[in-house]
């Protein structure tokens, strides 16, 4: 971290709400990747608190096109550049977990299975915020959003989170990665580790919303590094397939995380241990990816 | 019928203040309609309510552009929004406001009634919320409603919204601010500019091409020209950097969503003209050497 540039090409006087912790990743990123690259967005959050016409905050060239095709446009871009001789930009794609992991899938699928030479980044706040907080199928189990309301019968998100690392893992792309703005030291790694490879390389990096999680704007990243701490999110990455895990939960009671956050206020101690069920599950499915 | 305007930031809770007045008209025996300005509005960007208020069923379905009252959520906005705009010299306004009436300038000399909203709201409520309390100095300096169907119209929006004890506590924190409203008439000398939008000709921006940073009648627009969009504004409150405590692990640097914290090698830099005060700063620093105070 000491040695990060002081420049920023992500610049501030954009319009994200206070504590937003996809601004934290995107400087981050910005700064490993260098004036030497190329951005797309699809339709999130980031598009719009960051690059407004006529006035952005990149200062780099970006494209926004549809919501479904991140992935295809990252490709055409990288593809065109190498025509044009400039095989050494980077391109970028960073997507929401809405673009990533619902409308955008079958994109990104292609384009892993073709192995384009692009980082896709997806900022995982675990709904649509952009839209008004609509759940997506990144949205935890038991967690409130304008779709799954709390009602007498059923309170929040039913369904589980979905895994997509994992589902890229199983594209066989060269590097997948997950990371949390809450572990700087880790995901700066990753994101060099990114950069300097070639082929289709993921990243999902997980960023706290305040907006969309009723949580106070101070305790962003804090939340971020208990959702690692309490094993909701996991930071492992994958080269070749080769998986390895970058760190061991303390499996804290995800009891703690959850009493922060009014998306979770309505929540019973039945639900509670369900999501702490699928805690304990999603490590012990993690770990054995690992092969010794 | 009377129609009123609310110019507020997102998450102050402008839409709720809106209902809850068209509400507490309806307690009344009126008819009342109450929305919001539909935009990409984040939280702490200026956004804008109405509510527009009958004794005779309502089909008036458009925006208002020429409003009896309005009601400023924040006083920090006069200076980024044209407040002003389609008042006649009737009309009145509401401000959350830690001056007086007569030290306020809204570009037209009208009867002004001003509370201290965040204060009361911080006091009653324990969040900078000010909704509620607004509502309270709007009944005090109007007389359109009375208090006391200020209060119904908080418990029944509120109360729905966000659970009845929250809904009583915020009918309090309105007949809080309804006791410490003064009413003056404020100033207009101000000359209030509406922003110029940039319109290039396809010579100016040829198809394909991507944009320098320029500057324009509009500011300045291209890349990283967000750089001109001073953010500082929106905050409630700031942080305050103690450098004896400090060693320069640069972790507030690194967690700052807006960058505004600059590493001078010696000790940090807080640049307020973009700081949103989210706090993330304090309470990630491992010496805690900065503190969040009300700005």
């Amino acid at each position: 971290m000491k040695d990060l540039p002081d420049e920023e090409l992500f610049t501030a006087g954009h319009t994200a709400c206070p504590g937003c912790g996809c601004p934290i990743m995107v400087r981050a990123a910005m700064k490993i990747f260098g004036p030497n690259t190329v951005c797309y967005f699809p339709a999130n959050c980031l598009l719009v608190f960051g690059a407004t016409y006529p006035q952005d905050a990149f200062k780099v060239p970006y494209l926004h096109v549809l919501f479904e095709n991140s992935a295809v446009c990252a490709s055409g871009i990288k593809r065109g550049l190498k025509k044009l001789g400039k095989g050494d930009v980077n391109v970028v794609a960073f997507a929401g977990d809405g673009g990533t992991a619902d409308i955008g899938i079958q994109a990104l699928s292609g384009a892993a299975e073709r192995n384009e030479d692009i980082i896709y980044i997806c900022y995982d706040n675990e709904a649509y915020m952009n839209t008004g907080i609509q759940r997506s199928g990144s949205t935890p189990h038991g967690a409130w959003t304008t779709t799954t309301p709390v009602g007498k019968k059923i309170a929040g998100k039913e369904l589980y989170k979905k895994d997509v690392p994992r589902i890229m893992i199983a594209h066989d792309v060269p590097y997948v990665a997950t990371a949390s703005i809450g572990h700087p030291a880790d995901m700066l790694r990753k994101l060099e580790k990114a950069r300097d490879l070639k082929g289709f390389r993921y990243l999902q990096i997980f960023a706290p919303c305040p907006t969309g999680w009723r949580f106070d704007t101070a305790k962003t990243v804090q939340l971020a590094k208990m959702a690692v701490d309490c094993g909701l999110w996991t930071l492992y990455e994958a080269e070749d397939g080769k998986v390895t895990i970058n760190k061991k939960p303390k499996m804290t009671p995800v009891k703690d995380y959850v009493k922060l956050q009014g998306r979770f206020r309505h929540m019973t101690d039945e639900q509670i241990d369900s999501l702490q069920e699928w805690a304990n599950k999603k490590w012990e499915r993690d770990s054995a990816m690992v092969i010794e | 019928m009377y129609e009123v305007r609310f110019h507020g930031r997102g998450g102050q809770g402008a839409v709720m203040a809106a209902q809850a007045l068209a509400s507490a008209a309806h307690i009344e025996g009126n008819y009342g309609v109450a929305f919001p300005f539909f935009g990409a509005e984040r939280r702490g960007a200026p956004v804008l309510a109405f509510t527009r208020v009958d004794k005779d069923r309502i089909y008036t379905k458009t925006q208002i552009y020429e409003p009896d009252y309005v009601v400023i959520l924040d006083d920090r906005l006069i200076e980024l929004v044209n407040v002003a705009q389609g008042l006649k010299e009737i009309a009145v306004a509401v401000v959350n406001s830690q001056k007086k009436p007569e030290e306020l300038d809204l570009g037209i000399p009208i009867k002004t009634g001003v509370v201290d909203a965040t204060s009361v709201a911080l006091e009653v409520l324990g969040a900078p919320i000010t909704n509620s309390s607004i509502l309270g100095a709007f009944a005090k300096t109007t007389g359109e409603v009375k208090i006391e169907s200020i209060e119904g119209g908080i418990r029944d929006i509120f109360g729905h919204r966000i659970g009845e004890e929250l809904g009583e506590k915020n009918a309090k924190a309105a007949r809080a601010a309804y006791e410490k409203t003064e009413v003056g008439t404020c100033r207009g000398e101000r000359k209030m500019e509406v922003k110029k939008q940039w319109l290039p000709t396809y010579k100016e921006l040829p198809l394909g091409a991507a944009t320098r940073p320029m500057q324009t009648d509009a500011g300045l627009v291209g890349p990283g020209s967000f750089i001109d969009n001073k953010t500082g504004s929106w905050r409630t409150f700031k942080p305050v950097y103690d450098k004896d405590k400090c060693n320069m692990c640069r972790f507030c640097w690194f967690y700052c969503p807006e960058g505004c914290i600059y590493d001078k090698k010696e000790e940090m830099v807080f640049d307020f003209d973009y700081c949103k005060g989210c706090g993330i700063c304090a309470n990630e620093c491992p010496k805690e050497a900065i503190e969040m105070v009300r700005d």
